[in-house]
């Protein structure tokens, strides 16, 4: 609870008891029967529907929970408060309502529960309008197809697995192969190119220390004035993590559905698959494969249709999402990234070898993919990309000769050449993502071989060099070219001509 | 093997047999008792109970327990039944006064399944919540 004013209180206390509430009619009551591991098998409330709230009376006040199980002789709800002050015996009531969160503008910039709730020491959310949690996705003729590019500011993505607005992409790899640190830089680069485009991040069972880390790098970033955090902890009920994805995406679906554009980030799906097989379990459901209930692949498709790219008539907006999963010592193949990789238009794989070599982000350009493409890809990007995946598969199918060095001819050589250039290039540091101009000047200079004299553990450094030169000489140019259309002859000319007068300050 | 058969349908079983007295009140009862040691489900007896209220509530016998704080006087009482029957359309209403000082005041009409509850208590414990949310 906020601070209390005292005076204020005792208005609104005698305020309250003027007006209480006088209710004439029937209410459908039912008992608990028993309560345990945070669900409550209910008697009577033989009219509940699937998913509706139930309010249970104790002492303290209401406690909600939600039904899940619908069965003959009683329900079992899911409670969404402190089970401990919930007890066999005690009354309870249809709210009549499914689950519902505050949504609108005023959550940007706090950090609430699933349920809505501020939990970031703020004021209480005053929001005008509530969406509903369970919601069903929009239906095909709604619908528009991607053709907007997100821009993640990590040039191995824009370029190689661009991503659009209305698309998902999924991002799996290992525990601490930086997996978050796409999603966190993602978020930064909509901030710093302006895009408008609102970021939901759903942390699913994390950590509070590391969402507080998130907060304050997001502040500092200024991006947390356009960013809704909805934080659940791993102390949090089981029931609280389920919810949590459902609940940032009706926060998110409220800027879809009024024109406006979202980014949606699940970290991870994976502790919200074991969410729900805990709960499910406890609901004695029948478990499945590795336990996990028969509808683990419906909690995940249903929560992915609902990111979709409007059409015209709906308004245009736009929900992307970008869900987290992570594996166990890089299996894919497993049941939950399986189900998740088979719902997403995509994926960004990310590898412990590649992070651990040095090459951060460590995408796997041979396992990752965008569905979508170069339909979601600007011009500017996609005039100078070709050549780079080209390139990097070349050199992943001759990496393992590159240690006969001098046994091979010299096409094999320079491919390798090229490859170290281009792996080198493509290396990023966190929280610095790169505008459209930076990718398309790095890009091109070293895919159209301006920057052949370098040598790769230099690149990096040629690249920083270029960009600051372009941009102290030829600023106009740069921000005419960060708008995205594709570079006139004049402008590939001018790239060149300043690329190779870096190169030589470079060359062996 | 015969599956388990659930409280409700015993329950609309008992109800039935109860209100078409073909077989007497005890005999029912009995049948029902030897059922529920015989399939050692004495523990849900109950809530059994709660069922056969609610089939007979459906078929229009309705048991209602009135909850104060204070003893109810006879026009109270009547004035209750009578509104009982306007919302529910019973045949046959039976109403037991239980006093429960807890409640502090007003009056808390328990039907099998519902309830309408005006007590004092109650208000509080919304009020309770509502500051709690906020």
């Amino acid at each position: 609870m906020s601070e209390l004013n005292i005076t204020d209180l005792s208005a609104d206390l005698r305020s309250a008891i003027e007006h209480l509430e006088s209710n004439k009619n029937l209410d459908e009551v039912g008992i608990v029967v028993r309560i345990g591991d945070g669900v409550a098998w209910i008697h009577g409330l033989r009219n509940a529907g699937y998913n509706e709230v139930l309010n249970i009376e104790t002492p303290s006040g209401v406690i909600e929970a939600f039904a899940l199980n619908l069965l003959e002789d009683e329900i079992g709800a899911v409670l969404l408060g402190d089970a401990s002050e919930v007890k066999a015996g005690q009354t309870v009531r249809l709210k009549g309502t499914v689950l519902e969160v505050p949504v609108g503008p005023e959550l940007l910039g706090r950090v609430v529960n699933p349920l809505g709730k501020a939990i970031d020491g703020g004021p209480a959310i005053k929001a005008k309008q509530f969406g509903l949690v369970e919601r069903e996705a929009i239906g095909v003729m709604g619908r528009k197809s991607v053709h907007e590019p997100l821009m993640t500011g990590i040039m191995s993505i824009d370029a190689m697995f661009p991503i659009g607005r209305g698309q998902r992409e999924l991002i799996i790899g290992d525990r601490q192969t930086g997996k978050t640190a796409l999603a966190i830089d993602t978020m930064i680069n909509q901030a710093k190119q302006n895009t408008g485009v609102v970021n939901v991040y759903v942390a699913i069972g994390q950590k509070f220390s590391k969402i507080a880390r998130l907060v304050e790098r997001l502040k500092a970033e200024g991006v947390m004035d356009q960013t809704i955090i909805v934080a659940t902890s791993p102390s949090d009920p089981a029931s609280l993590l389920y919810l949590a994805p459902y609940a940032g995406t009706a926060m998110g679906e409220y800027f879809r559905d009024n024109s406006q554009h979202a980014l949606m980030i699940y970290d991870d799906l994976t502790k919200h698959a074991v969410a729900y097989r805990q709960m499910s379990l406890l609901l004695r459901r029948p478990p499945g494969r590795e336990a996990y209930p028969g509808d683990v692949f419906y909690l995940h498709s249903r929560l992915l249709e609902r990111s979709a790219k409007l059409s015209d008539a709906l308004g245009g907006g736009s929900l992307t999402a970008l869900p987290i999963i992570e594996t166990q010592a890089g299996d894919i193949s497993a049941y939950i990234p399986t189900n998740v990789i088979s719902i997403t238009d995509g994926q960004i794989f990310l590898e412990t070898d590649l992070f651990y070599q040095g090459i951060r982000p460590a995408i796997s350009a041979g396992l990752s993919v965008s569905r979508v493409g170069g339909a979601a890809q600007t011009s500017a990007v996609k005039s100078v990309s070709s050549h780079l995946k080209l390139g990097l598969s070349q050199f992943r199918e001759l990496a393992s000769f590159s240690q006969f060095g001098s046994d091979l001819d010299e096409a094999t050589k320079k491919q390798i050449d090229r490859g170290q250039r281009l792996t080198e290039l493509l290396k990023q540091h966190q929280y610095l993502p790169a505008a459209v101009w930076e990718q398309v000047v790095s890009i091109g200079a070293v895919t159209n071989g301006f920057f052949d004299t370098v040598p790769a553990p230099q690149i990096k450094a040629a690249q920083s060099a270029l960009q600051t030169k372009l941009w102290a000489d030829h600023k106009a140019d740069m921000q005419e070219l960060d708008k995205g259309g594709k570079p006139s002859e004049e402008m590939n000319e001018l790239i060149k001509k300043v690329a190779l007068s870096v190169a030589k300050g470079f060359a062996v | 093997m015969p599956g388990r058969i659930s409280r409700r349908r015993i329950a609309e079983y008992v109800a039935t047999e109860l209100l078409e007295v073909k077989i007497s009140k005890v005999k029912v009862l009995q049948q029902l008792a030897a059922f529920l040691v015989d399939t050692r489900r004495t523990a849900e007896l109950s809530l059994i109970v709660r069922d056969i209220e609610y089939h007979l509530s459906e078929k229009g016998h309705i048991s209602a327990v009135v909850t104060s704080a204070f003893d109810l006087t006879a026009e109270t009482k009547k004035a209750i039944e009578v509104f009982v029957k306007s919302k529910t359309k019973a045949d046959h209403i039976s109403l037991s006064a239980h006093i429960d000082p807890s409640v502090l005041g007003g009056v808390k009409v328990s039907l099998p399944g519902y309830e309408i509850n005006q007590t004092i208590a109650h208000q509080l414990t919304a009020l309770k919540t509502r500051f709690k949310k906020a």
